[in-house]
């Protein structure tokens, strides 16, 4: 009796990764959608799919008649689970302090209790890149799946990107006019030339660490700061570098010409006539915010909407990040709001799906509906990055994830109230 | 005729040599300029006693003046710098105050607009009673002038007679004078006070309360309302002491209530609107100062009947700026229309005068001046916004800023137009004092 039952638990555990979807149209993001069509999830990965799949028997089989099924959304910038509340220390850890701390990994910081976590699936996100800050190099970044009890559970790659904040000499323009915030330039650039000059003995140290590592012999001792950047050196891993300004973009690009790595380009906002060479040199751009005023005063107003759309049309490989923690829900809208100034629907869709795992090298994974890869599915009511639909179920390597968050306890809450 | 050629003689020997002065002078010939009507060429003034004893084309030498042959000679009244520092106690250093965003000029402290702390001046500034912070309202500019400062020499070789000076530290600095630049003493400089109180609205402050525009508002409004229960409740133990608590004595009210109107800063035209509004609630006469965005709020100007004070360093491309920087369209246009403020000012009949604060040298003046008269002042309208139009403001037009019959003999007298670039200033009288600035070296105001 006693054994039945562990059997019979065991044997709902291994179902619970397994089921069919039927009647539902499907977005595969990476070919054409298929309407009234059935998808097969075995062991948490996508099995078959298409009008004709076979139903395994004894499947579980959920029908879902008028419903939509896409691969989960995925953020590919937010901090999300590093802290709790902003302005209590307590609960924040972004920041390190000191310029290079390229041994520090976000993936073990990350609070898999956090209340973020739910409230961003909510919105259809099944994985997030979560970077530190901090300094020039904040630290290593990791791809987390948004559920799991530990940070290990969570991990779809422990490091996968390393942060860095390339040195710029951003003055202030916004309110220059009448004098405001204004600082001698001359002292903005001695301060940008001393830090450059700090990255660049940083980038050396790490060198002749490489080359005396490599060398062997009984002096080496293994130092973890430095020892954190031979994949970077190497080539195997890319920095995720944040630049804003056409300036900073530039000094982002030589400055990975120079060291000879490969680099992501986040949070670009202005980057001028730099488009060019980011996209000849194709350098993926992690874009952020869309609902955002421009940098500068005579931007034109719709330039953070409109800037999707121009890197698309000029070849640009980019994906969506919210930078954020508590707006990390609002990924699917950043996209969508790119959609009504020139960007087309399919890549705003691959921007937070396909292009995402594409930039950080987990297509075979996740990013799209394709037999082999992890079901992180979402089923909706509708187009996922339209405000008024509805997330019905998720699933992350086919195990189905709750739904309910803070927001829908409050909803619950007070709706009983008298 | 005999003694005419003694006189010309003895004052020819005067003009190069140099001691004493017999008070009494008669300019003859001259191109007077008065500020309060048209010019009178070949005219004559006499100055006696310190007071303008005659002017006019057909005033006859009295006996027994220094008599100046004014042929080819122009004769105005002293400048007057509307909102100035000068002669004050220098700022603390700069360790001791506040960083400012710019390096102080010479001739006082920054004062461009609103936006600024300004410098503090530590041993004016006793921080005030403990519920009025940031408040020296009853510090009188004219008590604290340092009549040997090389500054009130320089100024006055430049044509400047007059400065209204003002405290300048803090939301209520203290009080303004309108002194004359010459004398052994404060005493003798004075001319008028208090003629107004200088409020500064920090928007940026460190040093605590208030800290932010709204704060700074909410401040200064509230010391009003306190002023006014304050004069209430002394008038009424005034009436009868019997009986009654004598109300506490509050020198930062005391300083707000003797203070006859109050400036306030006024940058762009939203500032100006706002400030307009603020004074009809204050319910007490308001001069703005700043007024960069002046050329667009010339109608709001006019409609309120406030009067304004021109920054004369008028907005310039940022030498410490980023080279890279596009400027923006805002920068461009403030800097670009900045001088054509006067001339709006004076074609929609806005009272207005003219302030030095920011600009070093005596050229670097009239060089500014000059861009208000290029952008479409009319030149007699420049000379009456440093002059009769700055008294006109400040309640002192009975006695400075023009050259009529009775009043101070303030005046500089030049050897051509005075905005012209090679002219140079011959003579300057202060209060009937005869003053002969040394012939132009390369000299510099400071």
């Amino acid at each position: 009796m006693k054994l039945a039952a562990f059997l019979l638990a065991t044997a709902a555990f291994a179902a619970d990764d397994s089921f069919v979807l039927r009647n539902v149209t499907i977005h595969p993001v990476t070919s054409a959608d298929i309407p009234n069509a059935t998808l097969v999830v075995t062991g948490g990965k996508i099995a078959d799919f298409g009008p004709k799949a076979a139903i395994p028997k004894g499947a579980k089989v959920i029908d879902a008649k008028g419903l939509h099924v896409y691969p989960g959304l995925i953020d590919s910038a937010s901090n999300v689970g590093m802290s709790e509340i902003s302005s209590v220390r307590e609960s924040g850890d972004v920041n390190e302090l000191g310029d290079f701390n390229p041994q520090l990994r976000a993936v073990s910081s990350v609070n898999p209790s956090s209340d973020h976590i739910p409230v961003t699936r909510g919105n259809g996100v099944t994985a997030s890149l979560i970077y530190p800050g901090g300094g020039i190099i904040g630290g290593q970044a990791a791809l987390m799946h948004l559920d799991g009890w530990t940070w290990e559970e969570m991990a779809v790659e422990r490091n996968i990107t390393m942060q860095m904040r390339i040195p710029t000499t951003t003055t202030s323009t916004f309110s220059q006019t009448f004098g405001a915030g204004r600082r001698p330039f001359a002292e903005t650039k001695r301060r940008y030339e001393e830090r450059l000059k700090l990255t660049g003995e940083f980038f050396e140290q790490a060198r002749a660490y490489q080359r005396r590592k490599a060398a062997g012999g009984g002096g080496f001792t293994v130092d973890r700061k430095l020892e954190a950047m031979l994949p970077i050196l190497e080539g195997k891993e890319q920095l995720l570098v944040f630049a804003a300004r056409e300036r900073a973009v530039k000094d982002a690009l030589a400055f990975a010409a120079k060291e000879n790595v490969k680099i992501v380009l986040a949070g670009v906002r202005e980057p001028g006539t730099a488009v060019k060479e980011i996209a000849e040199r194709k350098i993926p751009v992690i874009l952020g915010e869309t609902l955002e005023l421009p940098l500068e005063e005579d931007s034109p107003y719709d330039s953070p909407f409109t800037l999707p759309g121009e890197l698309y049309k000029a070849g640009v490989t980019f994906a969506f990040g919210t930078f954020s923690v508590q707006f990390a829900r609002n990924l699917p809208f950043q996209a969508a709001n790119a959609v009504g100034f020139g960007l087309p629907y399919e890549e705003a869709l691959k921007a937070v799906t396909i292009n995402a795992a594409r930039i950080w090298g987990v297509d075979d994974r996740i990013g799209s509906i394709d037999k082999g890869k992890w079901a992180d599915l979402i089923l909706t009511d509708g187009d996922p990055l339209e405000g008024r639909s509805q997330v019905k179920q998720m699933w992350i390597q086919g195990r189905p994830v709750s739904l309910e968050t803070r927001h829908t306890r409050l909803y619950e809450q007070y709706t009983k109230r008298p | 005729m005999k003694r005419r050629h003694l006189l010309l003689a003895a004052a020819g020997a005067f003009a190069y040599g140099q001691t004493g002065s017999p008070g009494f002078y008669a300019i003859q010939n001259a191109m007077i300029h008065p500020a309060s009507g048209p010019a009178i060429p070949n005219g004559t003034i006499v100055v006696r006693n310190g007071l303008i004893e005659a002017v006019g084309p057909s005033v006859p030498v009295p006996a027994g003046a220094w008599t100046i042959d004014g042929k080819g000679l122009h004769v105005y009244p002293g400048l007057i710098d509307a909102l100035s520092t000068w002669g004050l106690p220098a700022a603390a250093p700069a360790a001791a105050r506040p960083a400012t965003p710019a390096a102080d000029a010479p001739t006082g402290r920054r004062r461009g607009g609103g936006d600024e702390t300004p410098a503090n001046v530590q041993f004016l500034d006793d921080g005030g009673p403990e519920d009025r912070p940031s408040n020296t309202s009853w510090l009188k500019a004219g008590d604290l002038v340092q009549p040997a400062d090389a500054t009130l020499t320089a100024a006055r070789n430049a044509g400047f007679t007059t400065a209204i000076v003002f405290p300048s530290t803090g939301v209520f600095a203290g009080q303004g004078s309108a002194v004359n630049l010459s004398g052994g003493r404060a005493g003798d400089m004075v001319v008028g006070s208090p003629v107004g109180q200088y409020v500064t609205l920090p928007t940026r402050s460190t040093a605590g309360f208030p800290a932010s525009l709204m704060g700074s508002i909410a401040y200064v409004r509230q010391i009003y309302i306190d002023a006014e229960q304050y004069k209430a409740a002394k008038a009424m133990y005034a009436q009868n002491a019997r009986g009654l608590q004598r109300p506490a004595y509050d020198r930062a009210l005391e300083g707000v209530l003797e203070s006859p109107r109050i400036l306030l800063p006024a940058t762009r035209k939203v500032d100006i609107d706002r400030m307009i509004r603020f004074g009809k609630e204050l319910k007490i006469p308001v001069v703005l100062y700043g007024g960069a965005e002046a050329w667009r709020a010339a109608d709001s100007l006019k409609a309120s009947g406030v009067p304004i004070l021109l920054n004369l360093k008028w907005p310039e491309h940022d030498r410490d700026g980023d080279p890279d920087a596009v400027e923006s369209l805002r920068t461009l246009e403030t800097r670009e229309l900045a001088p054509s403020g006067a001339a709006a000012l004076s074609k929609a009949g806005v009272r207005f005068a003219f302030y030095t604060t920011g600009l070093e040298r005596p050229a670097d003046v009239r060089r500014a001046v000059k861009r208000a008269v290029d952008a479409g002042l009319s030149n007699e309208e420049a000379l009456r916004a440093m002059t009769l139009g700055a008294a006109e403001i400040y309640g002192v037009d009975d006695r400075l800023g023009s050259l009529e019959n009775g009043k101070i003999a303030n005046l500089f007298v030049t050897d051509g137009d005075w905005l012209a670039e090679r002219t140079n200033v011959k003579m300057v009288f202060v209060d009937g004092k005869k003053f002969e600035p040394a012939p132009a070296p390369a000299g510099r105001a400071e």
